[in-house]
């Protein structure tokens, strides 16, 4: 099997896909539309058959996708024998959800790319939008455009868009306001909350699915009642979990419903392991995340 | 749950600054809280007795006791509890002593955090679960690492307990530094004449298997049954039919090759014996020197040797051994003076370390028992000491005493005045340290009897003048700058930790202090335990020691490990992680942070993976409870439940 994107319910939205034969490859698309980092369906089971015996399974990797799947191999809830990896320089996805709320389109009939444009025809006309305008927050930020590990490798490499001092200014701004602020920020998105855990399925690093310490009663972290503290604990908790484990692949920002920018606390937890540690997740398979060693002698702490 | 609650007074330890009556009343009212009582010495047996009566009439399910720290007196109370019926884990302290009446007189702050503390007490026994611990069988066999003086001791109690021993010794010889000091203070014996004897004794002891030229290189397992890899490292001559005769050594044209046994004042040949009174006494190749691995040709030892005990092709060995207690032997070394740039930084032969002055006093030394000076092999007249070289120096990293410095340096001070009658002596001191017994009336000897001169103060500057050095210092006594011109300066360089000792402290689980010496459980109470079960510390390893006190430590270590081997099983300590398999997500984490390998992945008969704990190894750190996402590994008796019913208390 391969697992790639094809297009959805209309050519905006991406979706994925599941090759099982030949018969099946002419479903593949790739364009900025194609959102979606697909590594988690390898490690959270359902969705993907056991493998045969001496079978490996395809996938489809942009460079920030591939730094989940360093990860996963570090953490050996992958073996990178059982891959066949397509690695594909990408220079940014879009941020769909925007460019619907700010176009308003709608009865989309089908979607080009002319140059740096997206032409999007429906029913009525073609609309051009550039997509340098459209690129996800996350792509803004991107350092890794090339997939750090693969098989074959779709494109030319291309050049990161991003320094690496320049990797967290997002959290730099964010650091610049007074804590007052920083608190009625984090206070307003968090509370527009809703717990529907999109932001953990979605990531492909998060494996404990249904035994999510956010659900259980046992250890009682959480409850379930809908107010602040129990977000703001849920939240961290989440990105607790990632420390120094995070590729910033920033799904969990992506598909978030109410648009809380939660990928920005994560930033803050990696710029720490950055700094403290002299480590970036999901570059090395061979190297052992900081977090998950014991080591007397740590330098930093 | 119906709970007890006892605040202690403690006399007045406690209620002089903690209302423990108010404590009392305010504990009736929390959940689960159907008794509970001020007493004034609860610990004492009629306090025990209370808490044993109270259980029984009240039928109390669970007891806290308001009072000391748990370090003080939690066993006790456990026994008590346990004496009643109660399952010793149903039980809970709050330190109101230590953690408050002490550390504040006002009363109504320390009542009220009292009450608090008595609460989360409280709050947590609500969810303490009766634990039980279970029993491993001990493997009587002991590891001692480190054959010095320390090592030997332990060794031969042991040895003499019917214990099987295992001794692993770094060099080629045993004997570790004594062996290579030529008296001993305040006595003025012979050192290796009396470490002699018990060198000898070790070779002869059919129960004690000794590996020289050897390291520990890992160790696995717990308390009663550790498996040890030991390196035996490749020293070209089959010691199995090496005699010691000596005719290789004689014969090897290599000279050059570094003596360290004499401190390198003198070479030894590339194939040597360390010493004459050697255990094993056998030969070595050092093979950075030997013309046949050098260059390719030689092989004289080869040639001559009368049993065909050299074997070039030989490799490291490693040899498994199993043991159920290890005694940490491993010593010390001395401090590099040549950090001192004001002392010549080692650039000047005739400024020499005090463990160089006892090779050149040594009868079996570079000149043999002859006080030579270094640079010109003549007799000295003026020998300057200076004391605290690499001690008491927090410039160097070295604010500690060495201990043992200001004892050794009378000590050369009078023997160099017995070889030497001719001869002036100088000691620049700061404070003369000689507790022991009859230490402090060695320390007159040299100055009344033997007509040594101390003069109190730091040396500031060495320098060559002519052949001689001067050395310049301050008397504060006088209140005056001195110059003393010698023709031998002597250093009594300090002791510090052992090259190598924070790695094998990370192979056997032991924590080290910020210079490297290895932590005893307690600085008083437990001198002799670490904080793994199993292992004991003997010797200068611990601290800087002289010899009276290293032997002392070397046959309370050996005490401690028949203490252990007297019984046939250890109870493990129930207080360890457990998975929860229900949410054991099987991503391992927790085996990569485990720091006692105590975690293995086992697979379930549907083919999911989850972790395990190996509780007798387990020691109840929670690294793996902190790593762990859904919290399915859990340390029993400080479940996240646990410690968040506290927290919830205290955030109330």
């Amino acid at each position: 099997m391969v697992i790639g994107w094809g297009t959805g319910y209309d050519p905006l939205h991406v979706t994925p896909v599941f090759l099982r034969g030949l018969e099946d490859v002419s479903r593949l698309i790739w364009n900025p539309l194609c959102v979606q980092n697909l590594t988690g369906y390898l490690v959270k089971g359902a969705l993907t058959p056991p493998l045969e015996e001496g079978k490996k399974i395809g996938i489809c990797v942009r460079g920030c996708d591939s730094r989940s799947l360093v990860a996963l191999i570090q953490e050996k809830l992958l073996s990178r024998e059982s891959l066949h990896i397509f690695g594909i320089p990408c220079r940014g996805t879009l941020d769909v959800r925007r460019l619907m709320n700010e176009s308003g389109l709608s009865q989309i009939r089908s979607v080009t790319i002319q140059g740096d444009h997206l032409v999007v025809q429906n029913d009525e006309e073609a609309h051009r939008f550039p997509l340098e305008r459209f690129l996800a927050r996350r792509c803004l930020r991107c350092r890794h455009p090339n997939p750090v590990i693969y098989d074959e490798l779709v494109y030319q490499p291309i050049t990161p868009r991003t320094a690496p001092e320049d990797a967290y200014r997002d959290v730099e701004a964010m650091e610049a306001r007074s804590l007052q602020e920083r608190h009625l920020f984090w206070s307003s998105e968090l509370d527009r909350c809703i717990r529907c855990y999109a932001c953990r399925n979605a990531c492909p690093l998060c494996i404990c699915q249904d035994r999510c310490i956010a659900e259980t009663r046992e250890p009682r972290w959480l409850t379930q009642r809908v107010n602040l503290p129990e977000k703001f604990l849920y939240h961290f908790i989440h990105a607790l979990h990632l420390a120094g484990r995070c590729t910033e692949c920033g799904e969990c920002e992506r598909v978030c419903p109410m648009e809380i920018p939660v990928t920005l606390i994560k930033e803050k937890l990696n710029q720490i392991t950055r700094d403290l540690l002299h480590y970036e997740a999901g570059l090395d398979p061979e190297a052992l995340p900081p977090l998950l060693t014991y080591n007397p002698n740590e330098a930093g702490i | 749950m119906r709970i007890g609650v006892f605040v202690c007074q403690c006399g007045t330890n406690i209620a002089g600054t903690v209302d423990t009556e108010a404590v009392a009343r305010r504990a009736m009212e929390y959940a689960d809280v159907v008794y509970a009582t001020s007493y004034v010495y609860t610990c004492s047996e009629p306090g025990q007795q209370e808490i044993q009566r109270r259980i029984k009439e009240m039928n109390l399910q669970g007891v806290v006791v308001a009072a000391c720290s748990p370090r003080m007196h939690e066993p006790t109370f456990r026994r008590a509890v346990e004496r009643a019926g109660l399952n010793r884990y149903m039980f809970e302290m709050a330190n109101i002593r230590e953690h408050v009446s002490w550390i504040s007189t006002d009363k109504e702050a320390n009542t009220r955090k009292a009450m608090e503390l008595v609460h989360m007490a409280v709050a947590k026994l609500r969810f303490n679960q009766p634990l039980f611990s279970s029993k491993v069988p001990i493997n009587k066999r002991v590891l001692i690492i480190g054959a010095g003086v320390a090592g030997i001791q332990a060794a031969l109690d042991c040895s003499d307990g019917g214990l099987d021993v295992v001794l692993v010794e770094k060099n080629p010889s045993i004997g570790g530094k004594m062996a290579q000091l030529d008296k001993t203070f305040p006595t003025i014996d012979c050192s290796s004449c009396i470490l002699g004897p018990k060198m000898v004794d070790i070779s002869q002891k059919e129960n004690v298997t000794l590996h020289a030229c050897s390291e520990v290189e890992s160790v696995s397992g717990y308390v009663g049954n550790f498996k040890v890899q030991i390196r035996k490292k490749a020293t070209y001559v089959n010691w199995n039919a090496c005699t010691g005769c000596g005719e290789c050594v004689r014969k090897c044209p290599s000279r050059k090759a570094p003596d360290p046994f004499n401190e390198h004042l003198a070479t030894a040949r590339a194939i040597n014996i360390p010493f004459p009174q050697a255990i094993p006494k056998k030969a070595a190749i050092n093979r950075d020197y030997c013309l046949h691995f050098t260059k390719g040709k030689c092989g004289v030892c080869k040639k001559i040797c009368p049993v065909n005990a050299i074997d070039y092709d030989m490799q490291d060995e490693l040899v498994s051994e199993e043991v159920g207690a290890i005694i940490v032997a491993t010593g010390f070394d001395l401090f590099d003076h040549s950090v001192y740039g004001e002392y010549g930084g080692g650039r000047y032969p005739d400024v020499i370390s005090g463990l160089q002055y006892e090779r050149i006093l040594s009868a079996s030394g570079p000149f043999g028992g002859h006080i030579r000076r270094p640079s010109n092999g003549r007799e000295p007249r003026d020998i300057v000491f200076i004391a605290c070289v690499g001690s008491r120096d927090a410039s160097v990293g070295r604010p500690y005493c060495s201990g043992v410095c200001c004892m050794y340096i009378a000590k050369q001070a009078i023997l160099t005045r017995d070889h030497l009658p001719d001869s002036n002596c100088y000691v620049f001191y700061m404070d003369i340290r000689s507790p022991g017994k009859n230490y402090d009336e060695f320390v007159r000897r040299a100055q009344e009897e033997y007509g040594v001169q101390y003069i109190r103060g730091r040396v500031g500057k060495i320098y060559p003048r002519g052949d001689r050095m001067v050395v310049q210092g301050a008397d504060t006594l006088l209140g005056i700058q001195v110059e003393v011109e010698a023709d031998l300066v002597v250093l009594a360089t300090g002791v510090e930790a052992s090259a190598g000792a924070g790695e094998l402290a990370e192979k056997l689980r032991i924590s080290y202090d910020q210079y490297g010496f290895y932590m005893e459980s307690h600085p008083k109470l437990r001198p002799v335990e670490t904080n793994t079960a199993g292992v004991f510390l003997a010797g200068a390893c611990q601290g800087p020691k002289d010899i009276p006190a290293s032997v002392a430590q070397g046959s309370a270590a050996a005490a401690k490990v028949q203490a252990l081997f007297a019984r046939d099983a250890i109870e493990t300590d129930p207080q360890v992680a457990l998975v929860n398999e229900r949410t054991c997500v099987g991503c391992l984490k927790c085996i990569m942070v485990c720091p006692f390998g105590a975690i293995q992945s086992k697979t379930l008969r549907d083919g999911s993976i989850k972790a395990e704990v190996l509780a007798s190894v387990c020691q109840g750190c929670g690294l793996c409870n902190a790593t762990c996402p859904p919290k399915a590994i859990q340390l029993q008796h400080a479940t996240d439940n646990q410690i968040l019913a506290e927290l919830n208390i205290l955030c109330a």
